[in-house]
This record gives C-alpha cells, structure tokens and sequence, in this order.
C-alpha cells in the first residue's frame, strides 16, 4: 500500500503526460484501500481465492513435471502418485534418443527470433507511419491493414501454401518464416500506443528539429517500452506454439519445429507413453520461462522510467 | 502448453499479413501431369508413421533402396495422426507438390477417392503384374469404390477385448472373452459385485473417440446394422435392440463412457473394455495385472480400422509405377511382418503367418495371437460410418445420447434421416460418375 502512494504522489507531481495513467492508477489505489478495510472475512476470501487461482494453474504444471520424471508403470496409477518414486531421468533421455529433439529445437529458436524480430520491426514501423507521420490514404491503409486481422489463418492457408510451393519454398526455413512475418495485430497495438503519447512532447521535438527517425528513436520508443514488450511477449510465446503453417510446411527435422516434433511421441492408435511427452512439454516451456521472467522485469522497468523522466 | 495457443490470435495476423498477396496466388495453376513437384525417381512418402513406427518405416525404406538402385524414398512427417495427414495432403491437392504414396485411414481415403483425387490401382497393379490375392480379403476389399481399389492395407487394426484376469478369477468366471453380449450380461452382476464400488465393470470410448468403432460389434451381433450398402438401417428393429442394450448397461451402471479407456484399463479400475489391438503393446506393459485378450463377442462381427497407403492421381505414370512398386514393398508378407510386431497392428498379408520369425513371435506373445485368429473373422464396417462424410462422428454422437438416456428408437430414427440426408446431398451423384 506504501508503494502505491509513492507512486501515486510521484504521478501527481512529475507526471502531467499521463493523464490517464494516472487516473487509472488511482482508481485501483482507491479500490485497493476499500477492500483493505474489510472485515478479516473478506480477507481470507480473498486469501482462498487466491489460493484456488494459484492452484488452478499450478497444479497442471506440476503434474507436468513429476509426470517427466516418473516411470512408465507408475504415470496410470491409482491412487494418484505425488511425487515420482522412484525418481528417474529415462524419460528425458529417451525424450533426446526417439525424436531429434535438438534439431527441432534449432529450428524453434531460429524460426521464433526470425519471425518476432520481423513482426516487431514490421509493427513498430508501420504504427509509426500511420499514427505519427501524415500522408495521403492513411486511415485507407490502417483499415486495411484492420480488415485482415479478422481474416482467419485456416482460411488462407491454402492459399498461401499454393504460392509457397510454387515458389518452391516447401521444408524451407524462408518458407516458414516469410508467410508467418506479416502483422497486423502488432500494427493496431502500436499504433494506438504512439496515438496516446502526449502531442506536446511529438511537437516539440519536431520544433527541435528531430527528423522522422530520431523522432520513434528518441522520443517515441523510449516512453513506449511497457506496450513494445507486452507486444514482444506475445508475438514470441505465439510464435513459439505456433502449429498449423510449420506442420504444413515442414516435411521432416530439417524445418519443424518443436510442438510439431513432440506430436511424434504421441502415439495415434494404442497407448502413448507419457514420460517423454511431459519431459519435452517441461523442456519446450523453459525457453519461453525465462524469456518471460526476464521481460517481465523490463516491462516494469519500462513503467516506472516512463512516469520518472520527461 | 502446446495444445493452447497454437493457433493464437497473432497467427491470425501473421497469415493475414499476407492474405493481399496470397490471394493473387488464388489457389495455384491446376497441377499438370507431372509438375506435382518431385522426381520420378525420388518417392515421397507421406505418413504419420502409425504407431510410433518411423524407425519401422525407415528400417523398411533402406533395404527397398539397397532392393532397387536407382529409386529413393523420402520418408515425410505428414501430421501426428490420420486426419493431419488428410489436411496436409488436401493442402498439396490445392498448392502442388503431391507426394508419391500417403497414408489414407479407413475414413480418410473414401473422400479423396470420390473425388478422384487419388489413383484407382487396379490398372497399376495389372501392369505390373502384382497379385493381390495375398492381402486379406476383408482388409483389401475395405478401400473398394465401384470395383475399383484405391489405396492397400499398412497399418490396420481391429477392436480386442480386454480384460483383467485377475478381476475374472475373483468372480469366478472362466478365463474367457464372452460368447455374446448376452452371456455377458449374466456375467455382469458378478463382475460388479467382486469388483466394488469404486471400481468400473466395463469402459468403453466415448462417441468422439470411436465407440462407432466397438458399438459395430453389438449391432452386428444383435443381427442388424450401421446400413445395407448406402440405405442406413438405424431404424431395423435389431439395431434398435443393439442400441437399448447399451443403454441398458449405463443404466444398470456397467458402463461407463471416457474419452481413453486404455489408462483407466491399466490402472485396474476397469474390468474389461473394447480397444484397438493397437494399444496391445502399450496395456501389457503398463498394466501391473495380468491382461486377458479374447474375440469380440459373437463370431464374424468384428470390424476392421485402421489404415492403408494410396497414390495421388495428379503425378506422372513414371512416379505412380515407382510408388507402386513401394507400396508392394512396404507391404509384402516379410515387412508386414517386420512392421506389426513393432507395432501392434495386423499383418496384412495371408502368408504373413506362415513366415517362422512370426510364428516364433505369436508364440511368445498369446495376446497377439488372438488379434491375429481373429482376423479372419473381421468384416468391412458399414459405409454409412466410415464412407458418408462426418458419419463416425455423427453415429458417435447419437450414442452418447443414448447412453445418457435417450429414447433409442428416436435417436436412431434421426440417423437414419441425417445419413440419408447427407447421402443424397454429397455422394448420390457423384457415384458411378
């Protein structure tokens, strides 16, 4: 509670550019008091609820993981096991020896940076010119760039998989990448963030004679940090799940990636083995765990510098 | 993890970055003979490899090479199970690049063939002088349209039953399968009493995860039927009967449905079930009991699954000759051999068991051996399920109303309707045309 009337204090004096912002956080500094004065009982509802949405989404993970670490026999037992016993490690190795778990990772890392660079790039340019830069059919542009976020992937699949194999680009990283690196949701966000920045501080910059680039550069990215990283998040953790074009595309390990890679531990009529499945499950997550541990701190980083400087 | 958001929102955007540009693409010039993309000396062969079975199909490829110089095969990941591999094969039909061979399941194939998408092979296998009198007639026969046969068997499985001995001895029952469904429901009560409360007397799958497959049996065996070659036959009074026995068994609490029974099977919570021989392997050594394997119940009514290999028509005489020749290969009695004991699945070749290291092997494993004598007693599903276009999925969703409780005879009247209805609109008139 402290922390937030710091900062609300800091908003109030230094902050005059975010307006909204600061209403906001307000706002959820008030609710926070209020629920504060309740009664011990709302607290430990409060509490439980927590407890509960924790458990929800930890308690799958878990299973998850001491899934990878038990033995065939003991995964389809009942009562349920809780911990591996006895804890083995076969299912990782089994996991690298029966599909070539280390290509497929190759390929998700190269095809997930290729393809989030490219869309970052893409988003924060194309934003940029549509929300700060002024030029004949602008809005024309931006509705259709719109227009095709609603168009559904399954439906241009096809299509898009005609042109790629005329180009001869099947199994190819290009192939991949290059039909997956269009954006249009990364257009829309960044586009309404560069619009929310204060026109006071575009303007000056523009008086101080700040050229176009210097300008998204200098002055717009820096106060842009929170919404380019959310952005950058998601696009990566999409592009790191992403199934249907690279399973399409991909013929063998050369080119696909690692959720359709792990697919070839699944067994499509009979038992599967679960072991290997769950310990690639845990060893395709951490990629993405650390990714979002570390960007998490950026983000807010990103939130506090911005209501700090100008 | 990886089932949630594959295909998330920014996919979306992805492709429809580039829908402008791709919609000029339209969906390619129509393939010409020949221009499907490939060599005709490279075969590509598109498949999920059908239980876990890529190190089988590579093991095959190489001495097909080392077999006929000159010919390559390039093994393709088409998909994780039947119906990937139909969307990636539906995908070249529009786009090009055709492979050689490909995987077509027993739902799969009939679509692609009506369609003319896939090569009639009669004519290939005249040419080259291929006999096919060795393929099991009711596997052979499975891929038949108009007299004519579009793909030949690979990967086929039948439904087994299973069951716990351990769950039969403490009933006192003898260390047998049920005759028929009516010996099994005699058996039924005693089962449940040595098995207790928390303990389930029979699993099947439910209606999305094929109890159309298994529940073929009982009607079958009541003497009716799915339908008479196109005319659906829900209606027929000894279907209707198949169908109130199921019922009945939920409401007596023998039944339960669940979208995989094998891990309920092997954890002994379930007395005995309906699979696939398919998950043989994987139940004997997972389960901490000893596991009975018997005929499905009432003689001739089993229906045979799984899948068969089959050549797109669009590709070069040159390409469709070579990938005959494989497929001969890949399914000769030797690798069919090789390729079911590795697996679980049928061989698909009469003289396959006359071969020593089979016999050797249905020696060592009893539980196969009973897949494998009642092969000859399978029979080629109903074409209202596996030929009509959804028609599993539709049949499977009627049942699962029926097992919560469902008035039978209405629920199998509106199939009836349905199965006609689609019938008439997509197959009718593209039969015999």
């Amino acid at each position: 509670m402290s922390t937030s009337t710091i900062l609300g204090t800091l908003d109030d004096e230094k902050a005059p550019e975010a307006p909204t912002r600061r209403r906001r956080r307000r706002a959820s500094h008030n609710v926070e008091a209020s629920t504060h004065n309740r009664g011990p009982l709302w607290t430990a509802a409060g509490y439980a609820g927590m407890v509960l949405v924790v458990l929800v989404v930890a308690v799958p993970l878990f299973w998850i993981l001491i899934t990878s670490f038990k033995e065939r026999g003991d995964i389809y037992v009942r009562p349920a096991q809780w911990w591996p016993d006895p804890a083995t490690t076969a299912n990782y190795s089994e996991l690298t020896t029966r599909i070539p778990f280390f290509d497929y990772v190759r390929n998700s890392v190269l095809i997930t940076s290729a393809t989030s660079l490219a869309k970052i790039i893409l988003g924060v340019i194309s934003a940029y010119a549509l929300s700060l830069l002024r030029f004949p059919g602008r809005s024309i542009v931006f509705l259709v760039v719109i227009a095709a976020l609603m168009v559904p992937n399954q439906i241009t699949v096809i299509s898009n998989y005609a042109l790629v194999a005329q180009l001869g680009w099947r199994n190819t990283y290009q192939g991949i990448i290059i039909p997956l690196a269009g954006v249009a949701f990364g257009t829309f966000l960044m586009r309404n963030q560069f619009l929310n920045l204060p026109g006071e501080i575009i303007e000056a910059a523009r008086l101080d004679g700040a050229g176009p680039m210097k300008l998204l550069w200098r002055v717009v990215m820096p106060m842009s940090w929170p919404t380019l990283v959310a952005f950058a998040l998601i696009t990566v953790v999409n592009e790191w799940n992403e199934y249907l074009w690279p399973f399409l595309m991909a013929d063998d390990e050369s080119t696909a990636t690692l959720p359709v890679g792990l697919t070839f531990l699944q067994n499509n009529d009979g038992v599967t083995n679960w072991g290997p499945v769950m310990a690639g499950t845990v060893l395709a997550m951490l990629p993405i765990l650390v990714l979002f541990l570390f960007l998490q701190r950026q983000m807010i980083k990103g939130l506090t510098a911005g209501a700090v400087k100008s | 993890m990886n089932e949630f958001s594959r295909r998330g929102f920014l996919g979306l955007a992805g492709a429809a970055g580039v829908a402008g540009l791709a919609a000029c693409a339209g969906t390619g010039t129509a393939p010409s003979t020949g221009s499907g993309g490939g060599s005709s000396n490279t075969i590509e062969f598109w498949s999920n490899h059908p239980g876990n079975s890529k190190p089988v199909e590579q093991e095959i490829i190489k001495a097909f090479e080392a077999a006929n110089s000159g010919l390559k095969v390039k093994l393709v990941d088409a998909g994780k199970n039947y119906e990937e591999v139909a969307q990636k094969f539906n995908a070249s039909l529009a786009g090009g690049s055709l492979p050689d061979v490909v995987v077509v399941s027993d739902v799969t194939w009939f679509n692609f063939a009506l369609n003319k998408q896939l090569s009639p092979l009669d004519e290939l296998l005249a040419t080259a002088k291929l006999d096919t009198s060795d393929y099991v007639d009711a596997l052979y026969n499975d891929y038949n349209l108009d007299d004519k046969h579009y793909a030949l068997p690979f990967s086929r499985s039948t439904p087994l039953f299973y069951y716990n001995k351990d769950l039969w001895k403490a009933a006192g029952l003898e260390d047998r399968g049920p005759k028929d469904w009516d010996e099994f429901l005699t058996w039924a009560p005693k089962l449940k009493a040595a098995a207790g409360s928390d303990k389930i007397v029979m699993e099947l799958p439910d209606g999305s995860n094929y109890l159309d497959w298994v529940f073929q049996n009982m009607v079958w065996g009541y003497g009716g039927a799915y339908s008479k070659e196109w005319t659906p036959t829900f209606s027929d009074p000894n279907t209707v009967k198949a169908g109130t026995y199921l019922q009945n068994l939920a409401k007596d609490g023998y039944l339960k449905l669940s979208k995989d029974p094998a891990p309920d099977f092997t954890a002994g919570i379930v007395g005995c079930s309906m699979m696939s021989t398919g998950s043989l392997g994987g139940v004997a050594k997972d389960a901490k009991f000893p596991v009975g394997t018997a005929f499905l119940p009432t003689d001739g009514n089993c229906p045979t699954g799984g899948a068969g290999v089959g050549i797109p028509a669009n590709i070069s005489d040159d390409r469709k000759k070579n990938a005959l020749t494989f497929i001969e290969f890949l399914t000769n009695a030797q690798n069919t051999v090789t390729f079911t004991q590795a697996t679980g699945y049928m061989p698909v070749r009469k003289s396959a068991v006359e071969l020593p290291e089979e016999k050797a092997f249905l020696e060592k494993n009893p539980n196969a051996k009973t897949a494998i004598e009642q092969l000859p007693k399978t029979r080629s599903q109903d074409n209202v399920r596996v030929l009509l276009p959804g028609g599993g999925a539709r049949i499977g969703k009627g049942l699962d109303q029926i097992v919560q409780g469902q008035d039978v005879a209405a629920v199998f009247k509106a199939l009836d309707a349905e199965s006609q209805q689609v019938f008439d609109s997509q197959i009718k008139s593209k039969l015999g045309a």
